[in-house]
């Protein structure tokens, strides 16, 4: 049997499909709604100057481009400089579009609030990925960086796609599904 | 008790998203979510208008209608952001961000089974 620590909420295992609120106040799920579509529109917005086809990649380069060479000219991880140079920015169309179509969809997802854990999860790497290439670069406060990974693992923790999110209204009908997409979908909801 | 309420307001907010968005045919600048063109705006408004109505009478088939017409928006305006422009929808990266988001959650929505409702999907949508 576990009890959550500071609720009144407790799940047994016969309940071990059933959901337990995370956040038995209307007050705390408001919050973490709103934290999630902000988070969610902060990848939309910033999936905007993510230009193909060539993302930048010009004389003088700019954009996502300029934003990874920072990764070589302002070195944060030795070994992910490295393979910056030698593998992303040679084939930097391929990893442009990679970037674009996984910040749109952590947009995409976390705004409606669906597979949110799992886009949480997303997000946490591809903020380290940032983090990597432009930690040391001109002009730029780490502690913007930190601020979301840690918005990134307060999703993850509070399943914040519950609140608000179409993960709360779709949940019921996974949990009743026998099929392996929808326990799938029950597990990174 | 039933949870079909709960999904059809799901695509009436998914709807009414959409129809705000249109706001951003006037916002430039630092605070341009999205941008929205003239086309986008035509989109943005039937589209939009098309889940609140298939949410306000209960009517899937609308929501799977409308989250298509998301999803093959989105869809053309990345091809078109592979030719190098905005083209004729005079959209970026976030608007095929958002019409990704609204064409998922609505089809999701409209093809979501109706469960009894768990003490969960009551908290989720009080």
């Amino acid at each position: 049997m576990i009890v959550l620590a500071g609720t009144d909420y407790v799940a047994g295992t016969d309940y071990a499909t059933r959901a337990v609120p995370l956040l038995p106040s209307r007050v705390n799920r408001a919050v973490i709604a709103i934290v999630r579509v902000g988070v969610g529109l902060l990848w939309l917005q910033n999936a905007g100057w993510k230009t193909p086809p060539d993302f930048g990649r010009g004389d003088p380069p700019d954009g996502l481009y300029l934003s990874t060479t920072y990764a070589v000219s302002h070195q944060v991880f030795g070994p992910y400089a490295w393979l910056v140079d030698r593998l992303v920015l040679p084939n930097f169309a391929f990893f442009g579009w990679m970037v674009l179509l996984v910040e749109a969809s952590l947009g995409a997802f976390l705004l409606i609030g669906l597979a949110t854990r799992f886009w949480a999860v997303v997000g946490m790497a591809q903020t380290v990925v940032i983090m990597l290439s432009i930690l040391n670069a001109p002009h730029e406060w780490y502690w913007a960086y930190v601020l979301m990974l840690l918005a990134h693992m307060a999703l993850f923790a509070t399943a914040a796609g519950r609140y608000g999110g179409l993960d709360g209204l779709l949940r019921p009908s996974w949990q009743g599904s026998r099929s392996r997409f929808a326990r799938l979908l029950v597990r990174v909801s | 008790m039933r949870t079909r309420d709960s999904l059809d307001r799901g695509a009436l907010v998914l709807g009414v998203v959409s129809i705000v968005s249109a706001v951003f045919v006037f916002v430039h600048g630092t605070f341009q979510l999205v941008q929205i063109g003239a086309a986008g705006l035509v989109v943005a408004l039937v589209l939009g208008l098309l889940a609140v109505v298939a949410g306000w009478l209960d009517e899937r088939a609308l929501m799977l209608g409308a989250g298509a017409g998301f999803l093959i928006a989105a869809a053309v305006q990345l091809v078109l952001l592979a030719g190098g422009r905005s083209g004729f929808l005079g959209g970026n990266a976030s608007t095929f961000s958002l019409w990704l988001g609204l064409g998922v959650g609505l089809v999701a929505v409209g093809l979501a089974a109706v469960p009894e409702a768990t003490e969960e999907s009551l908290e989720a949508t009080n």
